[in-house]
């Protein structure tokens, strides 16, 4: 049907708008005060990754995106389409990717409750996805977009993971899954033998004193132990930090990443030749993105290859906002 | 080879951006890193109904462009922490592109002529081929006027490419030029083959069609009648273009003697082919009507120009009273020096001056040096006296090929014969009593014959007229050369259609190829053997093809195999001579009947032997020998006082 429906949402009385908040095609980076329980060592530990190692000989990767913009606003409440889609491209013996996977959703986001019911009616006839939030999250135009971006977060993340489980079936026995960030927020995936976890973003914290330390200061080409990370994790998995390229000179972060895998007894003796595959995956650099430093170039090639498919007009333009002449 | 003549999937897309749009004229297309695709390649843009507005779209790629999404080279160093072995140990290879740039064939519908669309890429298929090259109209008419010329490939596809012969051989345009460097353009390979798929398919509408080949160099043509070695792909490639893979079938030699006046001056001297070798002798006549062509403009003035026309008006072939009381009749350059001594004599003896007939007397010397100069650097060619042979003026036959050769012959005699032949044919055609009704006359090394700076030769004027008038008489030329830019402009620019071999690099970097892209530079200068690069009317862009080898023996392989024989002595060249005309004859009665007589009476009486062609050849030589007498002590020969200084020359 197009985006016909669109007409019939601003005859019904909503304002046009054009607006992509700031920072909407990325993740909330949700600060996290959390713990980790020992596994490898009492205390943490670092260990230099096995070098060169091989890695397996089949790997998928598998990522997502969000892009969300407001397309017009019912009085001050706005209303947000969303686009969010997930890749899988596996990577076999020419070392090179190609997509073995995808999925892709179109939401609307907006307070339901808030609109006009002409408004409502049109939304509702547009064919796309609705998600409501709840109304006491949307009285202020601010708090109504915070609480859009997590709405269209938890449905990113959640079409992540169907994907992530729909692939991780069908992977081959000596095939490797690495999804771009928490792997425990799948039980599928917490527990599978071949699947990786690559988290970028250290909002969370999981030790303090000289272990965080230990932890932030690690050097080029070695790990941390395993450990157990606690709070916000919802299935049980193992982790570690790795350093990618040496932080001394730019940021404690700069480099680092850390490693979920499943919680077995395997992963800790495998944890130096995973660490040290991984680190092997640092090249070809991720550029032009400017987390290249902790960014897999596997991942960032999902990223472009979902990027290049979101709809041209939910990604944010180059160009200023002044008033459109004549229009 | 597969004949696709069925649509394939897609290999491409075409993309636009505001850097590199589409236009009517260019588009460009992705490819999967492994395609078929390469520069040359012919393709087809929409067709399908889907994203193309109903527009079909052919194009011949002309670059191609290779990137990663490598934003600068520094990452890839740092990534490999500087070791390019590393570099190459990356788990996984960049996303890659294959871009390409295509330049626009033809447009259907042609109007309104608009951008590219961004549609799906095909590789171009036999039908295809034939519409975009704009050979339907030629190749499927009712009176098809197609000549193959080669096959397009790419991908696995092979087609036929096809010249159209009122395009090639008139009268619409005519005229072909081939460059290329030496020995790798295969230029001379590549007639051999266009014309004999020309003799295969020129219409039947346009008559007769014979061609006349120069041989300049070697034994470069001395062999077309011989087979050469073809593989099995050539002779596939023959049958896909239907032209026979076999050695033309009538092929007649012409070659002077050389300076002994018996030995034929060609490399086509071995006892099996000499046969259909004709020697080629031209007497005083035949020299005079192109005393132009042999005397030098700078030092010939309107006082000799007219002296000559005199000559050739009022003396040759006539019977001429000289004014001092002796009758001539002058036919050979002998009764010419004859004549002149008259002149001499005469003048001194009865104190007439300086002026004979209104004729300045060092007029008449500076015209009897030259002369004689003429008979002297191009004996063999020319005769001192006796008669000529010569081409079969209006008997050509069809699809026979006349090869001269004049490769050894002085550089002045191969003025006269370039001249004299093109002037005859011209004649012959313009009357329509040659033979036939086109002619294809193949010229190589125009670097030298028609060169761009330089002084205004004879031939270069022949050249430049064939190339602007011939297409009207059915004189078409062939012309060949290494340096296309330093040949004259006019004869290069009036060729219809131009093929390249392998090009020189610096050739390349000339102005005349600027229109080509830099990819397709690069492929003209690596072209292999066999493959050429063409330009005609009808293709809006160049386009490259394949030709099988020539079914001819090459001029090496056919010295190894036909040996030259070597140069006989007098007596046995004349027996020789008279075994060609017959068989029968006993040697030992020709030795005979030429024992003690002198080799100029030898050669006139053999000459008019061969000219009469009588049923008992050997009464026929008696009586020319006439009878013998004994032999006097040779006659000084009264020495022409030399013109010097040329510079006190008062003309």
């Amino acid at each position: 049907m197009g985006d016909a429906w669109l007409g019939a949402l601003y005859s019904a009385g909503a304002v046009p708008a054009s607006h992509v908040p700031p920072g909407s095609p990325g993740r909330a980076d949700l600060e996290e005060v959390a713990g980790a329980e020992a596994v490898e060592d009492a205390d943490l530990a670092t260990y230099p990754v096995t070098p060169d190692s091989a890695g397996p000989r089949v790997a998928t990767f598998l990522d997502g995106v969000q892009y969300w913009k407001v397309i017009g606003y019912d009085g001050v409440v706005p209303i947000v389409r969303a686009h969010l889609a997930a890749a899988a491209r596996r990577r076999g013996a020419d070392r090179r990717l190609r997509t073995t996977a995808e999925a892709g959703r179109a939401l609307l986001v907006t307070a339901l409750g808030l609109v006009r019911p002409g408004v409502r009616a049109a939304l509702e006839a547009s064919g796309l996805a609705l998600v409501d939030i709840p109304g006491d999250e949307a009285g202020q135009p601010g708090r109504a977009l915070e609480a859009a971006r997590g709405a269209v977060e938890r449905a990113r993340v959640e079409l992540e993971r169907s994907l992530g489980e729909r692939v991780a079936a069908a992977l081959a026995p000596d095939e490797w899954l690495v999804v771009d960030g928490l792997l425990s927020e799948s039980a599928v995936l917490a527990g599978h033998p071949r699947a990786l976890g690559v988290i970028k973003s250290h909002g969370a914290q999981y030790f303090s004193g000289a272990e965080l330390e230990r932890a932030l200061t690690l050097t080029q080409g070695r790990r941390t132990s395993v450990f157990r990370p606690r709070g916000r994790a919802r299935h049980e998995v193992y982790s570690w930090y790795l350093r990618l390229w040496p932080w001394e000179g730019n940021d404690l972060l700069y480099g680092l990443i850390r490693v979920e895998a499943r919680a077995h007894p395997d992963t800790v003796v495998a944890a130096s030749a995973t660490a040290g595959w991984l680190a092997r995956e640092r090249a070809p650099l991720a550029t032009p993105d400017t987390r290249w430093d902790r960014l897999l170039y596997p991942i960032w090639d999902v990223e472009q290859y979902l990027k290049a498919r979101t709809p041209r007009e939910l990604r944010p333009a180059p160009g200023s906002r002044l008033p459109k002449a004549a229009s | 080879m597969i004949d696709r003549t069925v649509a394939s999937p897609a290999i491409g897309r075409v993309v636009a951006t505001e850097l590199k749009p589409s236009t009517p004229h260019q588009f460009h297309f992705w490819t999967g890193l492994e395609t078929a695709i390469g520069i040359g390649a012919i393709v087809r843009v929409g067709g399908t109904g889907q994203g193309d507005g109903g527009r079909v779209v052919f194009g011949v790629v002309t670059d191609g462009f290779a990137y990663s999404d490598l934003a600068s080279p520094l990452h890839d160093v740092a990534g490999a922490d500087g070791d390019p072995v590393r570099a190459a140990d990356a788990p996984t290879v960049r996303q890659e592109i294959r871009l390409w740039t295509a330049a626009v064939l033809r447009q259907e519908p042609a109007e309104p002529l608009q951008p590219v669309p961004l549609a799906q890429v095909f590789l171009a298929t036999d039908t295809d081929i034939a519409r975009a090259l704009r050979m339907d109209a030629y190749l499927h008419s009712a009176q098809p006027t197609a000549v193959p010329i080669g096959l397009y490939s790419a991908g696995g596809l092979e087609a036929p490419v096809y010249l159209d012969a009122d395009f090639l051989l008139g009268p619409e345009a005519a005229h072909l030029n081939l460059s290329g460097v030496s020995g790798l353009a295969t230029k001379t390979s590549a007639v051999e083959f266009l014309l004999a798929s020309i003799f295969r398919h020129f219409p039947a509408h346009r008559g007769r069609v014979a061609a006349v080949c120069f041989n300049v160099k070697g034994s470069d043509l001395c062999f077309l009648d011989q087979p050469g070695a073809l593989d099995d792909e050539d002779r596939r490639r023959y049958a896909r273009l239907d032209v026979p893979a076999e050695p033309f079938g009538d092929v007649r030699y012409f070659a002077p003697f050389k300076s002994d006046g018996v030995n034929l001056n060609t490399l086509r001297t071995h006892p099996d082919l000499v046969g259909n070798v004709e020697p080629l002798v031209w007497g005083l006549p035949e020299v005079l009507d192109f005393a132009e062509v042999l005397l030098n403009r700078d030092d010939i003035d309107a006082k000799a120009d007219a002296f000559i026309d005199f000559l050739s008006d009022r003396v040759l072939g006539r019977e001429f009273e000289d004014g001092f009381g002796h009758r001539h009749r002058v036919q050979s350059f002998a009764d010419l020096d004859a004549l002149f001594r008259a002149i001499f004599d005469g003048v001194e003896l009865t104190g007439r001056g300086d002026m004979w007939r209104t004729h300045h007397i060092a007029t008449i010397r500076k015209v009897r040096n030259r002369l004689s100069n003429v008979s002297t650097r191009c004996k063999g060619l020319v005769a001192d006296d006796g008669p000529s042979s010569d081409l079969p003026w209006g008997r050509f036959e069809d699809r026979a090929v006349y090869v001269i050769d004049i490769a050894n012959v002085d550089p002045l005699g191969q003025d006269l014969v370039f001249a004299r032949v093109v002037s005859k044919l011209r004649e012959h055609l313009e009357r329509r009593d040659l033979g036939v009704d086109t002619v294809v006359v193949f010229v190589d090394e125009l670097n030298k014959y028609a060169p761009g700076e330089g002084p205004e030769t004879y031939v270069k004027k022949m050249l430049l007229d064939i190339s602007e008038r011939g297409r009207y008489l059915g004189l078409v030329l062939f012309g060949a050369e290494q340096f296309r830019s330093q040949v004259h402009r006019r004869v290069v620019g009036n060729a219809g259609t131009q093929i390249f071999g392998r090009m020189d690099a610096d050739e390349l970097a000339t102005p005349g190829y600027q229109v080509l892209s830099p990819a397709t530079k690069v492929k003209l200068a690596t072209l292999p053997a066999g493959e050429l690069m063409v330009r005609h009317p009808h293709f809006t862009q160049p386009i490259f093809v394949r030709f099988p080898r020539p079914a001819v023996l090459r001029g090496r392989d056919g010295i190894a195999r036909f040996p030259p024989a070597a140069d006989l002595p007098f007596e046995d060249a004349v027996v020789r001579l008279m075994l060609r005309i017959d068989r029968g004859i006993a040697p030992n009665r020709v030795k005979d009947l030429i024992g003690g007589r002198t080799p100029e009476d030898v050669r006139a009486a053999v000459a008019a032997v061969r000219r009469t062609r009588p049923a008992d050849a050997l009464a026929f030589l008696r009586r020319a020998l006439g009878d013998r007498v004994a032999a006097d002590a040779p006659r000084e020969r009264e020495a022409v006082p030399p013109l010097s200084p040329i510079g006190d020359d008062p003309y």
